[in-house]
């Protein structure tokens, strides 16, 4: 498991029970985990769940010379 | 009464799947106006999803950690939006400042990847800044006529007087101008123009284009809530749901037959617009 996968793991868990917490908080504790935990829970969710490339396709990725802008 | 947690992430969930619709609809409208079928009225909301599923790459010119967190930032910025919004009703000096770190968002996500599209859509950015003031414009004269900029106290005002719309059109009609100003493919649109392919979205793919989409449906179902609760008063969910139907089929409409401006002028004309509107609904005021 890589480095990303772990992070994003603990990033879902620790937004879900953000978010889970916030159900039991008072008003303003509420509103913190909400904007806080929201966009965190979303972005571990994609994290996780972006296709990866085969190691053959991520070589090719690496490898393919770097046109410049 | 429904716990807040619940509350906001329901709105939450409400202004992402009806506002994709609404985008999916004004682009809909867009192409049937340019005499082309156009994709489904669903397909925006699809999109959305679909991309949390795909192969993302992060370029290798992207500052990274910052590239990613932007993203992230532009999504807490419109929950805060939905939660000011919707949920709190509360003052709408939280939703100007919501527009002015957005205008920040569009900034540092363009500088964050790296690409010149980026960095130019990020320097157009802080231009189009100017064409926030007719938002500011509206917020000063809505307090002068009303005393408060308290969403809840606005809807009762207007449930005693009657809507805004009415008595203040050319404030309305600068609102509107900033809707306009907010739609895909706009002629006032120059951090997302197609010189610069998708602006500052360009070089964002994969999942982190599907949160991008996520959000930009949460902005634009929360900016036409604002004006509708604005200038239209205590309308139901009914009123709601048809006055966004539309006004994204109008601004399909101005988009579609409209040519995109340049920077200079897009801006020049966004602020004339505000000055003369100002202007107006001051003289009305006095009279």
């Amino acid at each position: 498991m890589n480095k990303i996968k772990i992070i994003s793991y603990i990033l879902l868990v620790a937004s879900l029970l953000g978010i889970i917490c916030g159900f039991f908080t008072s008003e303003y504790v509420t509103l913190a985990l909400a904007i806080i935990c929201i966009p965190l829970f979303i972005l571990s969710f994609g994290l996780l769940n972006m296709a990866k490339p085969t190691k053959d396709e991520m070589e090719e990725r690496v490898q393919e010379p770097f046109t410049g802008y | 009464m429904m716990n807040l947690m619940a509350n906001i992430i329901i709105n939450v969930l409400i202004a992402f799947i009806f506002g994709s619709l609404l985008l999916g609809l004004h682009r809909k409208v867009m192409a049937r106006v340019q005499l082309r079928p156009g994709p489904p009225i669903i397909q925006y909301f699809i999109h959305s999803l679909k991309f949390f599923f795909k192969e993302t790459s992060f370029p290798d010119t992207a500052s990274l950690p910052f590239y990613v967190a932007i993203v992230v930032i532009f999504c807490g910025v419109w929950v805060t939006g939905v939660i000011v919004g919707p949920v709190l009703e509360s003052s709408l000096l939280i939703i100007f400042g919501i527009y002015a770190v957005h205008k920040i968002v569009e900034h540092n996500a363009g500088s964050s990847s790296g690409s010149p599209y980026g960095k130019l859509s990020c320097v157009r950015a802080v231009f189009s800044a100017a064409a926030e003031l007719p938002l500011f414009a509206v917020l000063a004269l809505i307090f002068l006529k009303t005393g408060t900029l308290n969403i809840s106290a606005l809807i009762s005002y207007q449930a005693v007087h009657g809507p805004l719309i009415l008595s203040m059109p050319l404030a309305a009609i600068m609102f509107f101008t900033l809707i306009i100003s907010k739609s895909p493919y706009n002629p006032f649109c120059i951090t997302k123009a197609k010189d610069l392919i998708t602006g500052f979205e360009t070089e964002h793919f994969g999942f982190l284009r599907g949160f991008l989409m996520f959000t930009d449906s949460v902005a634009w179902y929360m900016l036409l809530w604002v004006f509708l609760v604005c200038f239209f008063g205590p309308i139901g969910i009914l009123g709601l749901i048809i006055g966004m139907i539309v006004i994204s089929i109008i601004t399909g409409f101005i988009s579609a037959t409209t040519p995109m401006l340049n920077p200079n002028h897009s801006v020049m004309t966004q602020i004339s617009i505000a000055i003369i509107c100002t202007v107006g609904s001051i003289i009305i005021l006095l009279i």
